[in-house]
Order: structure tokens, then C-alpha cells, then sequence
């Protein structure tokens, strides 16, 4: 039986996008058969993270007008095979699909994929309202920040009332030296407004960047990187194993660690 | 129970009060007044001379007060769903009836009186209200409202209760109905009686298949002077950002209150957790309300017509506090140092 997990998080630029491209992609290195669905439409960015842009011939404007048929329209990933995407319009708005048809799609994504991931669009209207009308389990996406975490509580609080009841919650961009120093939220800070169980902790990582802006995804770099991880471990999460979160606890910075550092990493 | 004769009251009739004292700002005894209230109902109809007037036909009709929010009231062990009042109709014929040029204020006339602003130096020119759409509950929040009430009170429900909705003067089809009846199916609830006072719902309801209360129509609700509280709501819930629960009475909510949600109730407001938004208790005047927290840090703090800001500087330890007005004004005093005699009227 498929799952249908909406990612969301109400403020715009937390990570919704990186954080299902990696996750589903994690999620196919680990064997299952992911769709990934962008509900962005008009601002489509998933393929990008994807590294995908290039090979979008229809979208799923198309296949619901009936000018071509689901599987022309998905794109198949040749660097990890469980993985498909289904490209949102850039040319039309979020108005050009409603709660109903995306139903219809996520349907017939239903019976041949075990995970349909929807990367949901900022804001509460209806690109919101269309992204969370087939999902059955939400991901809520947020950074520690003050606005972030508002914004996350309002999207609950409209999740429960669509009758998503699983929603489980992702921090993003915790940087541990500022919450060490007490200028950052910390992690049990925000679980305390928002209530709902973490399901992991992203910290903030220059190679998302770099990431994102070559079109490979973090989860499938060679490098180990502490994001990448904490990618990996949360598809792991939604498989089912538990595993504790990352030590990350900034270490301190004095000069042997320093000089630690300085034999430790790549000379060239 | 026949409907022959207009159901005709206004609210005072339920100061019925001689023997039970309802004091509107003691929470604990609260429960022990509902009581009182339903027998003295009772035998006021036993007695119908007493009432020449206005004949209390119903007994829940009677008791039920127009509620600003979906309601779940339990009333003579039946569970009932009240709906809250369509505010729109009522508003829209009322100004019809006055000025027949205002009827359908368009979007074409605001901007022509903004218009007027910038030409006109001496006189003010005045915004055309709209229709008052502050308690105007569309479908779709009615629905939210709806769900949000029955999962605050998910622990109580038992399997299979049967619900009696309560729509008043609101037009309803099947479709709605249906609605309603999913939405209160999830809880293990079974919606079973319709009460209407309007003919289209009444045919609507039967179509589905429900037994139909048909009420003669009732006057407009008058606010009149010795209006009783409606009885508490106790709501088990995180009250979310963006939430707003409204009631004619005391809401004591079992979870925390987050910021950018609100609570604005006619009688106190007690929050079994962290009270982070923005409350205003006894919002139709009593400034004898009160406002509980386990954890008081919000945003804005109102009590009757007195506004505050909520303290800037929280305190190291955190303590269940109280919002009181005295003559300072509003102020916050640690529960434990609060003395229950000052709750009491004197």
C-alpha cells in the first residue's frame, strides 16, 4: 500500500524542495519505488534539484488535459532507477489545477509506487490546498527561526483540519554553535510549539548549496556530509528503524583541534 | 411535541433564577448550575400560566442559546450539534429593509468613496461598510469547526452516540448534510434528528433519511440585559496558530494556547498549558472575568474593555498564573497567591 506524504512547511525557502528531492532519493537508493510529484506550479523547482530540467518533455498539465498518458509524462531518474518525477507546469499557475485533480493523479500513482512524495508550494492557498488534498501522512519542513516555526504551526494546525493525521516534523538549517550561544532556537525549542514528533534534524551545510546548483542531490554524493546523512537517516525514519539523531554539537574550536583538522583533510 | 404555537422568547426568560444563584465566574461550580437550570425548566412547564407569553415549547429549544462557533452541547443526555446563527441572511434583510440603496454595498461604491477622499477636504468620506462578516461562518470553516471540536473532546465521545443537529434558521442541502454526517461519523458519532425552523432543510434532512424537527421560526435573538452565560466548553486540543474558538462562556482548553491564536469567551478563560496568543475574557463586558494559565506568557491580554500587552520579561521560574482586573487595571498574580475569596461577587 502506497504512501502518500505531503512536504510542506508554510514559509517559503526552508528546504520543502531539497528536502523531498533528497528524501526521495534516499528513499530509492534504499530500494523502494518513489514518485516525487511537484505541486509548484508557475514555480517549478524540483526538477532543478533534481538535475532533471532537461529531460521534462510533458507535465502534468498534459496529462490531465489527456494530451498524453502518465508515463510520458513521469521522469525517470538514470542515476538511481527507483525514482520518478512527475513535473509541475511553468508556465501556468497555481489556479490551473485543482484539489480534485490532483487526487486523480496522486490515484494513479498509488498502485505503482510505494512512496508518492508532493513537494508542496509556500503559502496556504491554493497551491497548498491543492498539494495536501491526497496526502494521508505530512512532513513539516522548518528552520529555527521564530517566523519559520509561526508559519509551520498555522500549516498544522490546517493539515488536522484536512484530516492529515500523521505529521511529523523536520528541522532544517540548525546551525549548533548559535543555539550554543543561545541566538538560535533550539531543537526542543520549536518541538515545544509545534507538537508534533521530529523525525530529524537537518544542520545547516555549505554543500547543499553546491548540491543544489549542480543538480545532484546530496544523498548521492560519494563525500559524506553531515546533511546527507541526516537525509538518509530521515528515509530511514519513515521506513521504520530507529535511529538516534547526530551528535551535533559544535566542537570546540581551539588550536589542537585546529591543527587536528590541518593533518586530518585533503591536501589536494 | 406539536409546534402549534410561536415559539417566541427572548433571553431573559432563562434568568428563571430564584433558588440557583449563577455566578458566572466561579468555573468550579459551574456544572452544579446546569443542573439547576434544567429542573427549573421543568416545572416551569408544569405550570405553563406562569408563561402565558412566551410558551417554552421544547425543552433543549429553551436552554439553547445562539452559540458564535459550532457547538457540542449535551442536553437532557441527548447530544446536540448546534449550529451557529447564518448571520449573513439576517444582516442582508436588515438592510434591505432600511435602505434600500445600500442593499448589495458594491466594490464599484468603495472605490468611489475613496474616490470622494482625495476631493473633498472638509468632510470625511465614510467606507460603505460591507455585510458584517465578523461571526459569518462560511461552509468550509463551519466543517473545520467541526472537526476541531469533535477531536478536542476525542476522549468522550462514545461509539455510536446519536447526535441531534441543531441548525436554527440555516439552509442546508443534502450535500451538507452528508457532510456533517461523514465528519461526525469519523468520530464513532451517528448523526440521527435534524432541527430546523426552516422548510428546505426540513426536506433536505428527510430526504437523507433523518428524523426531522420542523420549529416555527423565532424571532431575532435579543441581547437583553440578564443574559446567563452558555455553560462551559472543555476542549482537550493545541489551539493552534490561526485558531480562533469563540464561546458565550467560560473555555477552559487542556493544552497550550500558541501564538497567533486566540480565545475570546464571554466567561473565564482557564488554559491547562501554555497560554502564548491572544485571549480576551468576559468579551460581553464582565470585568470580573478572569483569565488562568499554567504557563502565561501571551501576546495581548484583554478583559472586558481593558486591553494589555502581555509582560515582556518572563520570570526565571514558571508558575500557574491569574489576569485579573483591579483597579490598576489589568494585572497577573501567581494562582497560589490569588485568594479564591476575591473571585467571588461581593
Amino acid at each position: 500500500m502506497s504512501r502518500v506524504i505531503v512536504v510542506t512547511s508554510g514559509k517559503g525557502g526552508v528546504g520543502k524542495t531539497t528536502t523531498t528531492a533528497n528524501i526521495g532519493m534516499a528513499l530509492a537508493k534504499r530500494g523502494r519505488q518513489v514518485a516525487v510529484v511537484d505541486a509548484d506550479f508557475g514555480l517549478r523547482n524540483l526538477d532543478l534539484l533534481l538535475g532533471l530540467e532537461n529531460r521534462i518533455v510533458y507535465t502534468a498539465i498534459e496529462v490531465l488535459a489527456g494530451e498524453c498518458r502518465l508515463e510520458q509524462a513521469m521522469v525517470k531518474d538514470k542515476r538511481q532507477p527507483g525514482l520518478v518525477l512527475l513535473p509541475a507546469a511553468q508556465t501556468r499557475m497555481k489556479d490551473a489545477i485543482s484539489p480534485e485533480q490532483m487526487r486523480q493523479l496522486v490515484g494513479m500513482l498509488v498502485p505503482k509506487y510505494d512512496y508518492v512524495l508532493i513537494d508542496c508550494p509556500a503559502g496556504i492557498e491554493q497551491g497548498f490546498q491543492n498539494a495536501i488534498a491526497p496526502a494521508q501522512e505530512g512532513l513539516i519542513v522548518t528552520t529555527p527561526e521564530i517566523a519559520a516555526v509561526r508559519d509551520a504551526d498555522r500549516v498544522i494546525g490546517l493539515l488536522e483540519a484536512n484530516n492529515v493525521r500523521k505529521i511529523s516534523l523536520i528541522v532544517n538549517r540548525i546551525r549548533p554553535k548559535m543555539v550554543q550561544a543561545d541566538e538560535m532556537m533550539s531543537v526542543q525549542d520549536v518541538e515545544e510549539i509545534l507538537a508534533i514528533p521530529l523525525i530529524g534534524v537537518i544542520p545547516d551545510d555549505e554543500k547543499v548549496i553546491v548540491s543544489s546548483n549542480r543538480g545532484e542531490p546530496l544523498v548521492l554524493s560519494e563525500e559524506i556530509s553531515m546533511a546527507g546523512t541526516a537525509f538518509d537517516n530521515i528515509a530511514r525514519r519513515l521506513e521504520g528503524e530507529k535511529i538516534p539523531l547526530q551528535e551535533l554539537e559544535p566542537v570546540s574550536d581551539n588550536f589542537f583541534t585546529r591543527l587536528r583538522k590541518l593533518f586530518t583533510s585533503k591536501l589536494f | 411535541m406539536s409546534a402549534d404555537t410561536n415559539l417566541e422568547y427572548s433571553m431573559t426568560e432563562l434568568t428563571v433564577t430564584p433558588a440557583p444563584e449563577i455566578i458566572p465566574n466561579t468555573p468550579v461550580n459551574d456544572s452544579l448550575t446546569d443542573a439547576n437550570i434544567s429542573t427549573e425548566i421543568t416545572t416551569n412547564l408544569s405550570e405553563p400560566e406562569k408563561n402565558s407569553e412566551e410558551n417554552i415549547e421544547q425543552i433543549n429549544f429553551a436552554v439553547l442559546l445562539p452559540h458564535q462557533q459550532v457547538h457540542l452541547q449535551t442536553q437532557d443526555q441527548r447530544l446536540l450539534l448546534i449550529l451557529p446563527l447564518d448571520n449573513t441572511e439576517v444582516k442582508e434583510e436588515k438592510e434591505l429593509e432600511n435602505n434600500p440603496e445600500n442593499a448589495g454595498v458594491s466594490i464599484q461604491e468603495i472605490a468611489n468613496t475613496l474616490d470622494e477622499i482625495t476631493t473633498e477636504t472638509e468632510t470625511p468620506a465614510e467606507i460603505t461598510p460591507m455585510v458584517n462578516n465578523t461571526f459569518n461562518n462560511t461552509w468550509g470553516e463551519i466543517k473545520q469547526q467541526l472537526s476541531q471540536r469533535l477531536r478536542a473532546g476525542e476522549r468522550f465521545w462514545q461509539a455510536n452516540t446519536e447526535v441531534e443537529l441543531v441548525a436554527f434558521d440555516r439552509l442546508l442541502d443534502v450535500r451538507q448534510l452528508q457532510e456533517i454526517a461523514e465528519i461526525l461519523g469519523d468520530a464513532t458519532l451517528q448523526l440521527k434528528r435534524v432541527n430546523t425552523t426552516r422548510r428546505q432543510t426540513a426536506i433536505a434532512a428527510a430526504t437523507v433519511g433523518y428524523s426531522v424537527e420542523q420549529s416555527p421560526p423565532q424571532t431575532l435573538f435579543q441581547p437583553a440585559k440578564g443574559q446567563p452565560l452558555a455553560d462551559p466548553i472543555y476542549l482537550q486540543m493545541t489551539a493552534r496558530s490561526g485558531t480562533e474558538i469563540r464561546h458565550g462562556g467560560t473555555v477552559i482548553l487542556m493544552g497550550d494556547l500558541n501564538a497567533g491564536g486566540s480565545i475570546i469567551a464571554d466567561g473565564d478563560i482557564i488554559v491547562l498549558g501554555r497560554l502564548r496568543g491572544f485571549v480576551h475574557a468576559g468579551a460581553s463586558g464582565n470585568n470580573k472575568s478572569v483569565i488562568m494559565a499554567l504557563q502565561m506568557e501571551p501576546t495581548l491580554i484583554r478583559i472586558a474593555e481593558q486591553v494589555a500587552r502581555g509582560p515582556q520579561t518572563h520570570p526565571n521560574q514558571i508558575f500557574p498564573e491569574i489576569a485579573y482586573i483591579s483597579e490598576q487595571g489589568i494585572r497577573i498574580s501567581r494562582f497560589a497567591d490569588f485568594s479564591k475569596l476575591s473571585l467571588l461577587p461581593n
